[in-house]
């Protein structure tokens, strides 16, 4: 029992994070912080012919919000960045596999937020 | 005070979730709301609804009488010389902002300096950072001890002729008690003697704490009712008689005037120079409500010996559990704390306070809106336990045999 709230799917993303990277030579980046408790998460990678090629992730916070992020650049990985731009807070909360009162969305949607930032500056 | 009965007084604690305990150690956010305050607002709503002061129907001149009759009951409270001292707002926010904008912003000019502490809630602190930008006066702080937990007693020229404005936090709402034997009554003391004026915080205190505007002799006075049982949306500011004049209102329309012209108008006297619009009449009357629910069942002595005792069971489980930082002076806490933020090692402060949710415990988590003192003191957010007057030993004992397993079963998982 990994406490009965956070799945283990969750727990091992927060406690072995993937892509959590910087990326070299990255063509997109951005950061976002959660102000109402400090948690803050930065992305970097790199887009060719319109896909995600490579991406990472930097950051602190909470098991929600780094495993959303690690959970996210998993997922990212090789999509288009259409799709990556069409993802949603469903998705998110999808992804992660548990239900989210307003307050923790927060937490769970700040390296989407993020990573759409990124994105829409790479395209600008 | 009987802690038993004074909890049956509070609805919630009824039960309702499948008759599990609900422990609430949230009370420093917002207490629960006791059953008389929940009945003046129903009672009102169901039996006496009608606008204030200018209808002449009964019904209306009887909502006038609760309303004014919540007035005196807020002034006799705090007390308050005159009950036109006392102007409704929408809580303490309010209060602070309305003292800043009606007042400050109309006075203050470059070379005039605002003194507050390092500790004070945001509440306390953004209204006169925009009162320096907008006027050119100058914030200056009085320091927390990052040792003690306390406030350093000030330099001497830190108030000076120059200081038109003295504002403290009474009790910290992530510290608690920040204040060492005698300084606050030393620092309003030197602050009227440089003839600057004093606003008393009391967003935490109101609800712990009998206080007296007269005895303390500050000229502003900033309190929510929601704090002390009352209902949300409401609170009080008090301003010194003497100032009724120097503060203009804050916001200008209905209900305020005393004649209009189309291209100027003049006000009435306080306090209805400083409440425009149709008020808060439902949550001003449980407002007055909660006062009266304090009047008959709670004795501030008791509460305090009460509250301290949860506070030493809080800070000793806490320090057993190990792995845990208590942010605040543990000493103070355990003679008068009624509330304990802390920082589990490894653990951010949002796991700690939904993994105690989803185990039936109500506790914050974040930096408490207070970011400056969070960063002085290098704390990024933490887990505050709070407690109140329906709170029972038995509530420590579930948040501390809990916060053990989550502990332990995180760094397992």
């Amino acid at each position: 029992m990994a406490d009965q709230f956070y799945q283990k799917v969750l727990m091992d993303h927060f406690k072995n994070p993937r892509n959590k990277v910087k990326i070299e030579n990255y063509n997109f980046e951005s950061g976002l912080d959660n102000p109402a408790c400090g948690d803050i998460i930065s992305m970097t990678g790199i887009i060719e012919d319109g896909v995600v090629k490579k991406i990472g992730f930097e950051g602190s916070g909470c098991v929600v919000s780094l495993a959303s992020a690690s959970m996210l650049t998993e997922k990212c990985l090789g999509m288009s960045i259409d799709s990556v731009l069409a993802l949603t807070k469903d998705d998110v909360v999808a992804m992660l596999g548990m239900e989210l009162g307003p307050n923790r969305l927060q937490c769970a949607l700040l390296s989407l937020e993020a990573l759409h930032k990124g994105i829409l500056a790479y395209r600008k | 005070m009987d802690i038993k009965k004074i909890r049956e007084k509070f609805p919630i604690f009824k039960g309702g979730d499948g008759g599990k305990r609900l422990v609430y150690l949230d009370s420093a956010a917002t207490s629960q709301r006791a059953d008389m305050v929940i009945d003046s607002v129903h009672d009102f709503y169901s039996r006496g609804n009608a606008s204030v002061h200018r209808g002449v129907y009964e019904l209306s001149e009887r909502a006038t009488g609760l309303y004014e009759q919540a007035r005196h009951k807020v002034a006799k409270f705090i007390n308050a010389a005159d009950p036109s001292e006392i102007v409704f707002t929408s809580g303490t926010t309010e209060s602070i902002n309305f003292v800043a904008d009606a007042w400050a912003r109309e006075h203050f000019k470059e070379g005039d300096e605002i003194v507050v502490t390092q500790a004070e809630h945001h509440a306390n602190l953004l209204p006169w950072q925009r009162v320096a930008q907008r006027t050119g006066a100058k914030l200056r702080f009085i320091e927390v001890d990052q040792e003690t937990f306390f406030l350093k007693d000030p330099p001497k020229d830190l108030i000076n002729k120059n200081t038109k404005l003295v504002s403290l936090i009474h009790i910290s709402n992530v510290l608690g008690n920040v204040w060492e034997e005698g300084l606050l009554e030393s620092v309003i003391k030197r602050a009227h003697e440089v003839g600057a004026r004093v606003l008393l915080d009391c967003a935490q205190s109101i609800a712990h704490k009998k206080i007296d505007v007269q005895a303390l002799g500050v000229d502003f006075l900033a309190c929510s009712a929601h704090k002390m049982c009352g209902p949300t949306g409401v609170g009080a500011l008090y301003i010194k008689k003497d100032l009724h004049d120097a503060v203009e209102p804050y916001q200008v329309g209905g209900s305020m005037v005393h004649d209009a012209e189309y291209e100027t108008a003049n006000w009435q006297p306080a306090p209805m120079k400083f409440e425009a619009g149709t008020p808060a009449i439902a949550q001003v009357i449980g407002f007055g409500a909660a006062v009266d629910f304090f009047n008959e069942h709670v004795d501030f002595v008791e509460l305090h010996n009460h509250e301290a005792k949860l506070c030493a069971q809080l800070v000793d489980g806490l320090n057993s559990i190990g792995g845990i930082t208590i942010l605040g002076n543990q000493c103070d806490m355990k003679m008068c704390g009624h509330l304990a933020a802390f920082v589990v090692d490894g653990i951010h402060a949002h796991d700690v306070s939904a993994m105690l949710g989803m185990r039936g415990v109500g506790v914050r988590a974040g930096h408490h809106c207070v970011q400056p003192l969070a960063k002085l003191i290098g704390v990024e957010a933490s887990t505050r336990a709070s407690l109140y007057m329906y709170n029972e030993s038995e509530d420590i004992e579930v948040l501390v045999r809990e916060l053990r397993d989550l502990i332990k079963t995180f760094k397992e998982a």
